[in-house]
Parts: C-alpha cells; sequence; structure tokens
C-alpha cells in the first residue's frame, strides 16, 4: 500500500533577485512501513519535500498523496486535521512547547484530539517510558538536555500512532551517542509499529540506519536505492 | 549625529510597531490632557468673570457683617459721595454705588417677591453686564426717575411690559413701610435663571427715597481692568478707606466663596483624573522599555564583555526613553492644539451641559482656547512620568554579569 | 468546551513566562480598573446625594399641577381638584404616600427684615414620611396639624431675620385677584437642613391656614406623590395619570427639577466616558503586551500549526490569554476599590469647599457609594472593549505560516 505519492512536484522560492527551484518536477513513491531517508546538501529541497508531504507548504504544481487522499488541495482547517490524525512531526530544533511539562507535551496533540484525561496519561506515561525518559515526565523543556528534549519531541510525534513520521534533521543539535540512541529508538518504532519514517538529514551517521535512501540535488531525485540496514 | 544619539535612534525603530503604540499611549494622554486642561481654563475665567460682572465685581466695599447678613440697616453713608471718592483717587471710571432691599413687586396681577438693587445709572454699566442685556426698552438714565429695569422672566411671571407700572412694597431702613411705584423702562435677559426672575435694578437716588435710606446705600463695587491687577487695587482701596472703621473691603473669593471653591472642587477631581492617565503612560513605558532591556540582555552582555560600564548602557537606555518622550510630547501637545483649535472654532457642548453649567452663569457651549501653558503643562508632566518609568529597566542593567548575559538567548 | 480548557491552561502558562511584563500590565490595569471604581462612587456617591436632597425638597416623585403652574407658580395656578375630590379620587387608591399641599412665593417680613420664601401650606400628617424636614429635630416644635395657626421657618432664615421661636413675623403674598393677602404667624419652630439654601426658601404653615389667607376656599397649588424609589417613577406617574384628565399636568420629578434632572442622566454618560477613557489609555499597552508576547512565540506558534492546531485555536488561545491578563487585573482593581470605599462609606468631610458644593447643589459630606451595579458595568465594558482591542494580535497571531514561523529565528 501507498502511504505517500508525490506526483512531478514544482516549487520555486525568490530569495534576493534570484530564483531558487526547491522542487523540480520530482515525482516519488513510498509504501506503507518504508524507513527512508532524504539526503541532500542544504538546500537541496529535502525540507520543502518533507514540508509539502506534511502539509505544511503548498507545492506551485504537481500532486501530493497521503494514502488515498489529494492534500494540495485541501484547505489549511483540512490539513490541520490531517497532521494532527495521522502525521507526527519531529524538527530540528523548537521542537516542545517551553510553557508545558514533558508529559503535557507529549499528551498536547491527543489533548487537541480530544482523547479522554486517563488515556491520555496511560498513553503518555507508556511512550515517555518506551523513549527511555521515564521519572522526567514533569520537567519543564527548559530542564532538559537536547537529547532528552528530542525524545519528548518523538515520543509526541509517535504517541497517537500516527501512520507517518516526518523527521526534520532531528539529530541535528545532538553529541553521536545520543542521536545513535535516536536513530535505534526510530528503527525499532518502524520495525515493531511498521510506522512509516521520512527522516531528511545530512547526517552520515543517519544514514547508516535507513532502509531506503533516496539523495536529492537542485530540487531534483538524483539517487534512490535500496539499502540494508547497518 | 553624534554615535550615541544615532545608537538609541535605531534602537528604538528595531521594534518600530512598540515603539509607535507607547507613543500612542502619550499621544492619546496628551490630546486628552491638553484638550481638558484648556476647557477648564476657559471655563474658569468664564465662571469667574460671567458671575463677577453680573454683580459683585472684583470687591466692595460694605458695612462690617454685611456679607453675611445683608441686613438692610448695614449701611454705607453718604454712598454716592464715597465712591465719586474713590473714583476720584484711584482714578478709575469703574467704580459704581449700590442700594439692595428686598421687597414686593406686584402688576395688575401678579405679586413676587423680589430683590430690588438701586443703582448709579450713569456707573453701573462699567461695573456690571446687565445694563448691556437690555433686550426690550432702555436702561435706566436718571438718578432720580421712579423707573425699573426687570428680568425677562420676571416680567412674563408679573405678565407686564415696557410701559407698564409696577408697585413696590418693602420695609425702610429703619423697619417702617415703604412703597412706591415705578416705571417699567426695560427688559433684561442674562441667560441665568435666578437672575432673570429675581432680579431688578432701579435709579439709586429714587431708590433711596423709597425706602428712607437718607443718603445711604449698601455697597460700592469696584472693578479691576482685569482679575490679575484686582489684589493690587484691593489694597488701594483699602488704603482709601481706611480712616473710616464702619466700612470694610471684600475681595470677590470673599463675596463669592463659592465660585473659588467650585473651582477647587473641580480641579481636584480633574487633578485625579490626570494623575490617573499619567500614571498609565508611565506603566505603558515602563512595561515597553522593560521588555526592550531583556531583550537585548544578551547583545548588552556583549558590549559589557568589550568594557562599556553598566551606567553608559543605563544613560542609552534613559536617551532612548526620552526621544521615545519627546515625539510623545511634540506629537501630543500638537494634536492636542489642533483638536482643541476645532472646539475653539465649533464650540464645545453637551447634550445637558447648558442645565448643569447655568449654577455658574456659563452659556451651554464654550469655546476653550489653547494657550502655551495649557498645550505644554499635561505633555510635560507626562514626559517627566516617561523618564521617570524608565529608571528601573535602566538600573537593572547594573545587576547584570557579562557571561551570563551572553548565554541568554 | 474541552477545548477552551486546554487553550486556558496554555495561555494561563504563557501569560507567567514572562512574569515581569505580565506583573507591570497586572499592575497598570489593577491601577486603571481601581480609578475607574474609585471615581465612579465618589461622583455617584455626591449625584445620588444631591438627588435625594434634592427630590425631598420637591419634594415628591411624582406632582400634579396646573398646566401653568410651574411655569408661573402664582395662587392663580392651581389644580382644577379641591381637597374633598382629591381625597376621593386618591385616597383609596394605593398610593404608599401622598399629599396636596398650597406652594406659592411669599415675602415673610420680620420686625426687621424681609425675605422672600416659597410659603408651603401642608397637612404635616401626610408629609411626615417623605418630608426633608425632621419632625422631631425642630428647635420648638413642627406644625401639628392642617389648621396650625404657627409658622416654622428655617434656622438660618430666623437668622436673618432676627426672629426666634414664640416671636411674631408676617406673611404675604397675592390673593387669586391680586389683593394683598397678609397675615401675621407665631413662629413655633425652626428646622435644619444639609444646606444653607434649603434653610433660607421655606416657610411652612398649616394648609388649611394658607387656604384662608389667600382665600382660595380648599384649593391647592400641588399633589404630589412618593414612591419607594426614586429612580424608578413609571408605575407611579402611569397609575396617576391614569386617574386625571388634562386639566392638570402630572409630571415626574425630573421634569420640576430638570438639573437634578440632568444630573441623573449625565451621571451614567460621565460614568461610561470615564471608564472608556481609562480603558483606551490602558489599551495601548494591552496591544503592546500581546504584540510582544506573539512575536516572542513564533515559533512556538508555529510548531502548533505544525503539529495540527488550527488557526483558530491560535486566535483563541491569545485571545484568552488576554482576557485572563484582563480579568486578573480587574479583579485586583476591584478588591482595591472595594478596599478603599468601604472605610470612607461614614462620609467624607469636604467642608472647606461646602459653598463651592453648594453651587453644585452638593452637601458638604461626600459619601462615596460601592455600587455594584457600576462595578459591573466598568469590568464588563473592558472586558468587551478589550476583546475587541486583542482582536488584531491574535488575528495577526493565527495568520502564520506554520513553515515561515518555525524557521523564523
Amino acid at each position: 500500500m501507498t502511504a505517500v505519492r508525490c506526483i512531478d512536484l514544482c516549487k520555486t522560492y525568490r530569495q534576493g533577485d534570484q530564483d531558487i527551484k526547491a522542487l523540480d518536477h520530482l515525482s516519488i513513491d513510498i509504501e506503507k512501513g518504508e524507513f527512508v531517508c532524504l539526503m541532500s546538501p542544504s538546500g537541496g529541497g529535502k525540507t520543502t519535500l518533507l514540508n509539502a508531504i506534511g502539509g505544511l507548504d503548498i507545492p506551485d504544481s504537481g500532486e501530493v498523496w497521503i494514502a488515498d487522499e489529494r492534500i494540495d488541495q485541501m484547505s489549511k482547517g483540512q490539513l490541520a486535521d490531517l497532521r494532527l490524525a495521522n502525521i507526527g512531526f519531529v524538527f530540528q530544533a523548537y521542537n516542545l512547547i517551553p510553557v508545558l511539562s514533558a508529559q503535557e507535551n507529549v499528551e498536547f496533540v491527543m489533548q487537541v484530539q480530544g482523547i479522554p484525561a486517563a488515556e491520555r496519561r496511560d498513553k503518555s506515561h507508556a511512550i515517555l517510558e518506551e523513549v527511555g525518559l521515564k521519572g522526567l515526565e514533569t520537567r519543564r523543556p527548559a530542564e532538559m538536555s537536547g537529547g532528552q528534549q528530542q525524545r519528548v519531541a518523538v515520543a509526541r510525534a509517535i504517541v497517537s500512532r500516527p501512520e507517518l513520521v516526518l523527521a526534520d534533521e532531528p539529530t541535528a543539535n545532538l553529541d553521536s551517542k545520543t542521536s545513535a540512541e535516536l536513530m535505534e529508538l526510530f528503527t525499532e518504532l518502524n520495525e515493531h509499529h511498521s510506522t512509516t519514517f521520512i527522516i531528511a538529514t545530512h547526517d552520515q551517521r543517519v544514514q547508516a540506519y535507513a532502509k531506503r535512501l533516496v539523495r536529492m540535488l537542485d530540487g531534483r531525485i538524483v539517487g534512490d536505492a535500496e539499502q540494508h540496514a547497518a | 549625529m553624534n554615535i550615541v544619539l544615532r545608537l538609541a535612534w535605531r534602537n528604538l525603530w528595531r521594534h518600530s510597531r512598540r515603539t509607535w503604540l507607547t507613543i500612542g499611549a502619550m499621544v492619546f494622554s496628551n490630546v486628552l490632557l491638553v484638550f481638558m486642561i484648556s476647557l477648564q481654563v476657559s471655563m474658569y475665567g468664564l465662571m469667574i468673570d460671567n458671575t463677577l460682572k453680573v454683580f459683585s465685581g472684583h470687591m466692595q466695599v460694605q458695612a462690617p457683617g454685611y456679607k453675611d447678613d445683608q441686613k438692610m440697616r448695614q449701611v454705607v453713608h453718604d454712598v454716592q459721595p464715597l465712591a465719586a471718592r474713590l473714583r476720584r483717587e484711584l482714578d478709575s471710571e469703574t467704580i459704581a454705588a449700590r442700594g439692595w432691599a428686598f421687597g414686593l413687586a406686584s402688576s395688575a396681577e401678579r405679586s413676587y417677591g423680589i430683590g430690588i438693587y438701586g443703582v448709579e445709572p450713569e456707573f453701573e454699566p462699567r461695573v456690571s453686564n446687565i445694563p448691556g442685556l437690555i433686550e426690550q426698552g432702555r436702561y435706566l438714565d436718571d438718578n432720580n426717575a421712579s423707573e425699573i429695569v426687570i428680568g425677562t422672566m420676571l416680567a412674563r411671571n408679573l405678565r407686564i411690559g415696557i410701559g407698564d407700572e409696577l408697585t413696590l412694597l418693602g420695609s425702610g431702613v429703619d423697619g417702617s413701610f415703604a412703597a412706591a411705584v415705578v416705571n417699567v423702562v426695560g427688559i433684561f435677559g442674562s441667560g441665568v435663571k435666578e437672575i432673570d426672575r429675581n432680579i431688578a435694578q432701579m435709579p439709586l437716588g429714587a431708590f433711596q427715597d423709597i425706602f428712607y435710606m437718607d443718603g445711604a446705600g449698601h455697597q460700592v463695587v469696584l472693578l479691576a481692568p482685569d482679575l490679575d491687577q484686582a489684589e493690587f487695587l484691593q489694597a488701594s482701596v483699602e488704603a482709601a478707606v481706611s480712616d473710616n472703621g464702619d466700612l470694610v473691603v471684600h475681595g470677590w473669593d470673599v463675596l463669592l466663596p463659592g465660585l473659588k471653591q467650585a473651582i477647587q472642587a473641580d480641579m481636584s477631581s480633574a487633578f485625579f483624573m490626570y494623575g490617573i492617565l499619567v500614571i498609565l503612560v508611565a506603566f505603558s513605558v515602563l512595561n515597553t522599555q522593560l521588555m526592550s532591556v531583556l531583550e537585548r540582555t544578551h547583545e548588552f552582555g556583549i558590549v559589557m564583555a568589550l568594557g562599556l560600564k553598566p551606567g553608559r548602557l543605563g544613560r542609552l537606555v534613559m536617551l532612548e526613553t526620552a526621544m521615545m518622550g519627546f515625539i510623545g510630547m511634540i506629537l501630543g501637545a500638537l494634536a492636542g492644539a489642533l483638536f482643541t483649535t476645532w472646539f475653539t472654532v465649533n464650540g464645545f457642548t453637551y447634550p445637558g451641559m447648558e442645565e448643569m453649567v447655568s449654577n455658574f452663569n456659563l452659556p451651554g457651549r464654550v469655546y476653550p482656547r489653547a494657550t502655551l501653558v495649557s498645550m505644554f503643562a499635561g505633555p510635560l508632566v507626562v514626559f517627566l512620568f516617561t523618564l521617570a518609568a524608565a529608571v528601573y529597566p535602566a538600573l537593572r542593567l547594573h545587576r547584570l554579569h557579562p557571561v551570563e548575559a551572553m548565554r541568554t538567548n | 468546551m474541552h477545548m477552551f480548557f486546554v487553550l486556558s491552561r496554555l495561555a494561563w502558562r504563557y501569560l507567567w513566562r514572562n512574569h515581569r511584563r505580565t506583573i507591570v500590565m497586572l499592575s497598570a490595569i489593577a491601577i486603571g480598573a481601581w480609578a475607574m471604581i474609585f471615581m465612579t462612587a465618589l461622583t455617584r456617591g455626591m449625584v445620588d446625594q444631591m438627588i435625594e436632597d434634592g427630590v425631598s425638597v420637591i419634594p415628591g416623585h411624582v406632582l400634579i399641577h396646573d398646566p401653568d403652574y410651574l411655569d408661573d407658580p402664582s395662587v392663580n395656578n392651581r389644580v382644577a381638584l379641591n381637597d374633598a375630590e382629591l381625597d376621593e379620587r386618591f385616597g383609596d387608591a394605593g398610593f404608599v404616600s401622598w399629599a396636596s399641599r398650597v406652594r406659592v412665593p411669599a415675602i415673610v417680613t420680620s420686625e426687621r427684615e424681609s425675605r422672600g420664601v416659597t410659603l408651603l401650606g401642608i397637612d404635616p400628617q401626610a408629609e411626615r414620611g417623605f418630608s426633608f424636614v425632621d419632625y422631631d429635630d425642630v428647635d420648638g416644635r413642627f406644625l401639628e396639624g392642617p389648621d396650625d395657626k404657627g409658622v416654622v421657618l428655617g434656622a438660618k432664615l430666623a437668622d436673618t431675620l432676627e426672629t426666634r421661636v414664640g416671636k411674631r413675623v408676617v406673611l404675604m403674598s397675592q390673593d387669586p385677584d391680586n389683593e394683598i393677602a397678609d397675615r401675621g404667624f407665631r413662629v413655633v419652630g425652626l428646622f435644619h437642613a444639609e444646606m444653607d439654601a434649603t434653610e433660607e426658601s421655606y416657610a411652612f404653615v398649616g394648609k388649611r391656614t394658607a387656604q384662608d389667607m389667600l382665600r382660595i376656599g380648599n384649593s391647592v397649588s400641588e399633589v404630589v406623590f412618593v414612591g419607594d424609589d426614586y429612580r424608578d417613577v413609571e408605575p407611579i406617574y402611569e397609575k396617576v395619570a391614569a386617574l386625571v384628565d388634562d386639566s392638570v399636568r402630572v409630571s415626574r420629578w425630573t421634569e420640576v427639577d430638570t438639573y437634578l434632572g440632568t444630573m441623573m442622566g449625565m451621571m451614567d454618560g460621565f460614568m461610561l466616558i470615564w471608564v472608556i477613557v481609562i480603558f483606551l489609555a490602558l489599551s495601548f499597552g494591552l496591544v503592546n503586551t500581546l504584540v510582544m508576547a506573539v512575536f516572542e512565540r513564533i515559533r512556538e506558534i508555529g510548531l502548533m500549526l505544525a503539529l495540527g492546531m488550527k488557526p483558530s485555536m491560535i486566535l483563541g488561545q491569545i485571545l484568552i490569554e488576554s482576557m485572563m491578563l484582563l480579568a486578573v487585573g480587574l479583579l485586583i482593581g476591584d478588591v482595591l476599590a472595594w478596599a478603599t470605599i468601604k472605610p470612607l462609606e461614614g462620609g467624607i468631610d469636604i467642608s472647606i469647599v461646602a459653598e463651592g458644593m453648594e453651587m453644585f447643589g452638593a452637601s458638604s459630606t461626600l459619601y462615596p457609594s460601592f455600587n455594584i451595579d457600576d462595578v459591573i458595568l466598568a469590568n464588563v465594558v473592558v472586558m468587551i472593549l478589550g476583546f475587541l482591542a486583542s482582536l488584531s494580535p491574535a488575528w495577526r497571531a493565527s495568520r502564520y505560516e506554520p513553515v515561515e514561523a518555525i524557521t523564523k529565528v
């Protein structure tokens, strides 16, 4: 089953007096349960592609399908609902809401979804334990290390069991030990829950965990290969 | 431009929306202050002027005790010669003698109790504006004629007009029965109910005959060229009558204590309101400058690490505030003056104002005028409070440690 | 509802993230709210007192007169119904209290002085409940019935006339044929009132004695009806109007004393303007605070949008934050106002400006009144206006594109 399908996407930005083609007639299919790594030098278009798939950014032309829904023509409200229900996000930084504790951050999405308090508490406890943060539930983001913060972000992204997790440079601010742990976590989740992962990165350490490696340059796919995880 | 000035100026516009909002608070308050103060100054001036020019004048020479009791027998003897002497000695024409009696005025159909003034037809127009308010007929002209002028409402209530006879009944200075028939020659309209309903004026000579005054009256009224000179004039008058122990001189504030107190009461409530406005602006500034200092912690840390002393940074913050306050002051004063000028042309009124202010002899529409003082008094105070509000944020800089500050993002 | 709680918690936490700014803004709102309520309480207290005093002097909340009486309060303009007809018509109609009275201008003369007064011919028993004279606080005694042959004067007037209890005075007015109607009275009592003007203006005699003196049979000048609350006279007005034809004029007290009537209407207008002015002075700071609060968390807003929060939720969150800020500030201000007004409710002595206050028609003791309706109005107006002022920053916050917001540095 196809989790994500992009057909002939184009997106141009203006930077200064220059047009930059972030996506240039790009097409890609990603099956459910895949673990995809998007690689490109900065400015190569990987973040733009990720944002287009997440409905955060609308391409100039082309089609984006999530499962069997076309999303590039959806309204802002529909997109918000889609993200809320089906997609988990992990960003490079500023992932967490600073005024909420770790547990509250994890519960946040569920809260907006309207899940009852008891269920929220159970799920968030379980997931925080799963990402190795047991005992830190009441800490605020400012009281946690960068790695711990990213784990909270991952916990939040996966807690409502989305079919698709999008991560943009999730390891950028982490040391190698912590990034390895994070990637192990991703792999485990991918295997146990067959969640589809799409990770945009230029971190060589991350590539090693990918099952499919997509290389991009100037908005085009220049390489797409299955690989066996290390 | 000096580099520090330029730096302060640029800093001010880093968050232009915030700066404008803060200046907006100043301008709003300043416009109100300028307008309200201009309006107050104009109203108080009118109140004093109108009230004094109706009857009391700037001061009066009276018998001791007359002010409180207004008794018929508390007289000023030989009042006209006294007035003449004062006119001569003080070289002023705005001095007039008067008598006052209470009596019953009867027309063919109606009787009302009224206050009757005996006045000098030649000099009364120079101390009071009633003679200038004649709407029908004419004012008095002969000191001994049996004539009278009355207010519009009294004329209507008595159902009489020009040329009709009016019978006056009362008691003379010795308590004896006094009666006379006089001719209505004029009707005045001041617009103030109490005056138009209750007051009549007749020649002093005839008045003295009717009430057996024997050349006496009750007051000599004096009008100074303007309010500021009243005090000086009063001193000369006191000197001039000091040889006569039966006379006292009372200034307008003693004659009409209510007027001054009404102004004081009104002013204190106005100052309370102004104070609140100014304080609210100060809080607005405090908030803005506190934020502006806190968000630059990192930046301040760097320049302090480079060797700049907190005091200099504090002065920079004060300078920024002063610039902002100065813009607020100038814009506010100008906008306030403009706003006030609109009312100078069109007049200021509100529904019910005529009822409200007629107690103070004010018309139902006033024309406030912005002066340099009314334009800058309020804005200047706002400016000073603005500076004061920035002191706390500026002093906070002394608590800054460069290394910690640089670590803050 | 659920979403409201989610957003409320976020808003509350954000409110305290920058606690310095919040405290400064809270102080400003609290001071503003305090000033609104405190000032209103003082003014309301003064106006209430003025109106209560004034209405008690009129007296009556609804009055019946001859159609021409208010313009020309002469003995010729009497109510078309005589005492017997009035009793028949209103006696059993269920009015709380009512009375018919003779009320004409007159002159009172002692052996020393004459003064104009309003002569009131009353039935003392009928007016006991609402007369401005406290029958038990009279030097000497009050009138005992409609046939009483004595007169009760104000203490101040007696001073001026140099008369006292036990001495005789002459009251003089006119009869319907404009013949002088006069009669000697023994002064049986002197009453006291809050204001000098009241003590100087009224002379009470028995109703039938007055009717005899004025030769008007058993007719009267006015009929007064008093209800429970001077603010709500419509029920009585309608009841009275239904019982009479147009040979008489039925008036509310606001029509009889237009100054007081205007005052009452103005009070609410003044209150609203004062609340709005303070709010506007606050609004700049409020909008500024919100703009800063949004500015410093653009990225977090982007994040929430990316996570699937709808723009309307961001809008709601900022609005709730603003409402919370206002509500807490208002609450503090309300408590502060309550705490400062309560100890003053016994009255503030402002007798140093007593004569000035009398010009306004107010007495020399100010009783601030913490009126719950005023407090509610002030709070509601601020919340509504605050909501409107917050819309723009909140709207802007909700319009961010998630991608742009999240990448903003």
